[in-house]
C-alpha cells in the first residue's frame, strides 16, 4: 500500500516537473488558461461561449461564404497575414531578449521599415523586382533604427528602453512629416494617403486570393531559419547568447560584448523594418500616412514571450496571435463583444509573467528533494 | 510525438465540436445591415454615433445583434478583410464612414459586385453599382453656426470679439468646416479676427483642452471644434470656465453636443450650439432604397435641401436675434443668394478668409 502511493507520487512528481521545466508546454498551458478565462468571461456576460471557439476555428478552416455561396478559407488567408507582422516583430523582440535586451522599439524600427518601403515604393518610378528592392531598404532602415539604440546601449549605457519607447514615436511623427511634406501627394485626402505606390511594388497574393495573404509569408518563413541559424549554429550567436546569459563573465572569456549588443539590436530592427514593409505592400496596399501606431511592435513583446524567445515557439506563437486578430472581426458577428479578445491576449501576457512565478516553484521543489534525500541518507 | 498528437487530436475534436454552436436565428422582412468602423466604434458621441443613430431609428431599436450590427476594426490593414468577413456573412448593406475607408471600399466593391456598400464623406471612387457615395456640403452648415457665434457675441456687447477653430487632422474636408464657419463670422463681423489650430488627431481631447485653455484665457469668445473626439476637450473647458462665470463658448460639430457641455446642476450647457451633419439622414436613405429594391450606385449630395446639414437649438441661451439671423442666412443659402465657398483658395481669393490659416485644400 505504502509502496504504491509512494511510487504514484513518484510518476505525479515527474509530470509536474517535466511540465515546469518544459518551457513548450508551460506555454502552451498559459494559452489555453488564457482561452479558458476568455471562455468564462463570455459565460458571465451571458453570451454563447461557443461562438467563441467558433471564431477561432473560423480564423483557421474557415467559413461558407453567403456571399459567394461556396466554402471560403479567406478567414485562414486573413490569420496567416497577419501572422507575418506578428511572427517578424516576435523575432525582433524574442532576438534581443536572447541577448539580455528589453526591445520595446519594435514598433519604432517597423515603422520606419514601412516609410523606408513608403518611400522606394512613391518616389521612384516603377519598375520589375521594386518590390524585393523596398524590402531590402524596409530591412536597412530597421536595422539603423534598432542599430542606434544598441549603440547607445553598449557604448554609453543607456537604457534601451528608455531609448527604444522614445524612438517609437519619432518615428511616428518622423513617418508623418516626411510622408505629408516630401512624398507626393495624392489626389484626394492628402493628409491621410500619398500618391499611389508602384505597382511593381506591391507584393504578389499567394494561396489563398479571398485574402491578402502574400509572398511577405515565405520571407516571413525565411526569418524565422535565419533567426533560429544565427542564434543556435554560429559563433555570433553564440556570442549573442552569452552575452544574454552574463555580460561580464562573456567579456571576461574573450566575447566581445559591445559588439554583440549593438549588432543584435541591428539585426532585431531588421526583422521589425521587414514586417513594416510586408504590411504597406502586401495588406495596405496604398500609400496610407500613419495616424497613429500599428501595434504590431508591441504585440511582438507578447509573442516573444509566450514563444520564450525561440524561433519555432515565436513562429507558431505569432499564428496564434494572428488567429486571435483574425477571430477579433469573426466573433462581433457572434454578438461576442470585441474586447474579449483583447482581454484574452492581455490574460497570455498576465500568465507568461507568472511562468517566473513557475520557476520559483521549481526552485522550491528541487529544494525539498534535495531535503529529502539528505534526510533519507541520514535515517540510514 | 505520439502524445503530442494525441492531444492535437482530442482538442481539435473538442474545438470542432464546440464550434457547431451559436448558430444565428430570426428571419426578417427588413434588410441586414453591418456598419464598420474604427477602433472608436460607434461610441465617438459624432460622426459613426450619428450613422448608428439613423440605423437604430430605421429599425426602431429592435434587432441589434441580429438585424444590424457594429464591426470595429484594430488598423486600417483589417479594413478590406473585415469587409470580406461582412460580405461573407450575407449582409445586405455595408455601411462605412470616413474617407479612410475609400481604397478598402473601392477594391471591395470592383471584387464584390453583388454586396452593395455606403460609404460617407467620399465622392471620388470609381463609380459601381453597388457603390453610393453620401457627400456632405458641411460649409453650409457651418456658416450658420458661424453666424449663430457672432450674432451672440454681438448680443452680449461684446465689441471686438475674437473667434476659434479647431480641426483633427487637416484636409479638404475639415477645411469645409472651417470657411464655413470663417464666412458665416465674417457675414456679421467683417474684420472679426480668427484663429484655428490643428490638433492632427481625430482622438486627443488633451490637446484641444489646452489650447482652448490658452486661447480662452486670451480673450477668443467662442470655439468651433470640428475634430472628432478631441473637440471633447474644447467643450470640457468651455463648460469649466462657464461654471466659473466666464462668457465663453464651445460649439459642437456632426451631432448635437448640449449634454456634453452641461455643467454645474446640469441645468446649463457651454455649448452654445452645434453644426448639425446628418449622417443618420445617409444611413436611413440607404437602407429605405436597400429595401425598396430602389438602390443605385452613384454620389449623393447631402447638403441644406436635402435637411442633411443645419444648427441646433437646444440650447435656452442661444439668443432670438442669432436664430432669426440663422433661419434668413438659411433661406438665402436655399435661394442661392448666399453660396459658401468650399475651399481655403476660394475664400482667400473672395477675400473673406485672412492668410495663414492651418487649413489645407486636396
Amino acid at each position: 500500500m505504502t509502496k504504491s502511493s509512494k511510487s504514484t507520487n513518484k510518476t505525479d512528481q515527474v509530470w509536474i516537473d517535466r511540465l515546469l521545466a518544459s518551457e513548450g508546454a508551460t506555454s502552451v498551458l498559459v494559452v489555453i488558461l488564457g482561452i479558458l478565462s476568455g471562455t468564462l468571461i463570455v459565460a458571465l456576460l451571458g453570451k454563447n461561449p461557443s461562438s467563441l471557439f467558433k471564431a477561432i476555428w473560423q480564423a483557421f478552416v474557415g467559413y461558407y461564404n453567403k456571399g459567394k455561396g461556396a466554402w471560403s478559407v479567406g478567414p485562414l488567408g486573413d490569420t496567416l497575414t497577419y501572422a507575418i507582422p506578428y511572427v517578424l516583430c516576435g523575432l525582433s523582440m524574442g532576438f534581443a531578449n536572447r541577448v539580455g535586451l528589453f526591445n520595446i522599439g519594435a514598433e519604432g524600427q517597423y515603422t520606419v521599415g514601412m516609410l523606408a518601403a513608403h518611400a522606394f515604393a512613391v518616389c521612384i518610378p516603377a519598375f520589375p523586382g521594386q518590390w524585393l528592392f523596398c524590402m531590402v531598404v524596409a530591412v536597412l532602415a530597421g536595422a539603423i533604427w534598432g542599430g542606434i539604440v544598441g549603440i547607445l546601449k553598449a557604448k554609453f549605457k543607456i537604457s534601451e528602453v528608455v531609448a527604444t519607447i522614445m524612438l517609437n514615436y519619432i518615428a511616428l511623427y518622423i513617418y508623418r512629416l516626411v510622408a505629408l511634406y516630401l512624398f507626393p501627394a495624392g489626389l484626394t485626402n492628402r493628409t491621410y494617403r500619398t500618391a499611389d505606390l508602384a505597382s511593381t511594388s506591391i507584393l504578389k497574393g499567394v494561396f489563398i486570393s479571398e485574402s491578402n495573404l502574400n509572398i511577405g509569408f515565405f520571407f516571413m518563413i525565411l526569418a524565422v531559419f535565419v533567426y533560429w541559424f544565427i542564434m543556435e549554429k554560429t559563433k555570433l550567436g553564440f556570442s549573442f547568447r552569452a552575452t544574454g546569459f552574463n555580460k561580464d563573465a562573456a567579456r571576461c572569456s574573450g566575447i566581445n560584448d559591445t559588439q554583440a549588443i549593438s549588432l543584435s539590436m541591428a539585426i532585431a530592427g531588421a526583422f521589425a523594418g521587414l514586417a513594416g514593409a510586408c504590411v504597406l505592400l502586401g495588406s495596405l496596399k496604398f500609400g496610407r500616412i500613419m495616424q497613429g501606431q500599428d501595434n504590431y511592435g508591441f504585440m511582438g513583446i507578447a509573442v516573444a514571450l509566450v514563444g520564450n524567445s525561440k524561433a519555432p515557439g515565436i513562429f507558431l506563437a505569432g499564428i496564434l496571435f494572428g488567429a486571435l486578430r483574425s477571430a477579433y472581426s469573426l466573433m462581433q458577428f457572434m454578438n461576442i463583444p470585441r474586447e474579449v479578445v483583447n482581454i484574452i491576449e492581455g490574460l497570455i501576457v498576465i500568465f507568461i509573467a507568472l511562468r517566473a512565478g513557475l520557476g520559483k516553484v521549481q526552485e522550491y521543489r528541487a529544494k525539498q528533494k534535495i531535503k529529502k534525500a539528505r534526510e533519507q541518507e541520514a535515517a540510514k | 510525438m505520439k502524445k503530442f498528437l494525441v492531444i492535437l487530436l482530442v482538442l481539435l475534436v473538442s474545438f470542432s465540436i464546440f464550434a457547431k454552436g451559436g448558430k444565428e436565428e430570426t428571419k426578417s422582412s427588413k434588410p441586414t445591415v453591418a456598419i464598420l468602423t474604427d477602433a472608436t466604434g460607434v461610441d465617438d458621441k459624432s460622426f459613426n454615433a450619428a450613422a448608428w443613430r439613423g440605423i437604430k431609428q430605421f429599425y426602431n431599436n429592435e434587432g441589434e445583434g441580429t438585424l444590424y450590427r457594429n464591426i470595429t476594426a484594430q488598423s486600417s490593414d483589417d479594413y478590406l478583410p473585415n469587409l470580406k468577413n461582412t460580405a461573407a456573412q450575407g449582409y445586405d448593406l455595408i455601411i462605412t464612414t470616413g474617407f479612410t475607408w475609400g481604397d478598402a471600399v473601392a477594391a471591395f466593391c470592383a471584387e464584390y459586385p453583388n454586396q452593395k456598400v455606403i460609404i460617407v464623406d467620399v465622392d471620388y471612387l470609381p463609380q459601381t453599382a453597388n457603390l453610393i457615395q453620401y457627400i456632405y456640403e458641411e460649409e453650409q452648415g457651418s456658416y450658420l453656426v458661424g453666424v449663430a457665434a457672432a450674432k451672440q457675441a454681438q448680443h452680449d456687447g461684446i465689441s471686438n470679439p475674437v473667434f476659434g477653430f479647431i480641426g483633427g487632422v487637416p484636409g479638404a474636408t475639415i477645411t469645409k468646416f472651417e470657411i464655413g464657419y470663417i464666412e458665416g463670422i465674417k457675414s456679421v463681423f467683417p474684420n472679426a479676427k480668427i484663429v484655428d489650430y490643428y490638433a492632427n488627431s481625430w482622438g486627443a481631447p488633451e490637446l484641444a483642452k489646452t489650447q482652448a485653455k490658452s486661447w480662452y484665457d486670451s480673450g477668443v469668445y467662442c470655439i468651433f471644434s470640428a475634430a472628432g473626439g478631441t473637440g471633447g476637450g474644447t467643450i470640457a473647458q468651455a463648460a469649466e470656465y462657464r461654471a466659473a462665470g466666464k462668457n465663453v463658448w464651445a460649439i459642437g460639430v456632426d451631432s448635437d453636443q448640449y449634454e456634453d457641455g452641461l455643467y454645474g446642476d446640469k441645468t446649463k450647457s457651454a455649448v452654445l450650439t452645434s453644426m448639425l451633419k446628418m449622417v443618420e439622414n445617409s444611413t436611413i436613405d440607404a437602407l429605405t432604397k436597400v429595401e425598396n429594391g430602389t438602390f443605385v450606385g452613384g454620389v449623393v449630395t447631402q447638403n441644406m435641401k436635402t435637411e442633411g446639414v443645419g444648427y441646433a437649438t437646444t440650447n435656452a441661451e442661444l439668443c432670438a436675434e442669432a436664430k432669426t439671423a440663422c433661419e434668413a442666412a438659411k433661406a438665402d443659402i436655399l435661394s442661392g443668394k448666399i453660396v459658401v465657398n468650399k475651399t481655403y483658395a476660394a475664400s482667400k481669393a473672395a477675400g473673406i478668409a485672412p492668410a495663414g490659416l492651418g487649413a489645407i485644400d486636396d
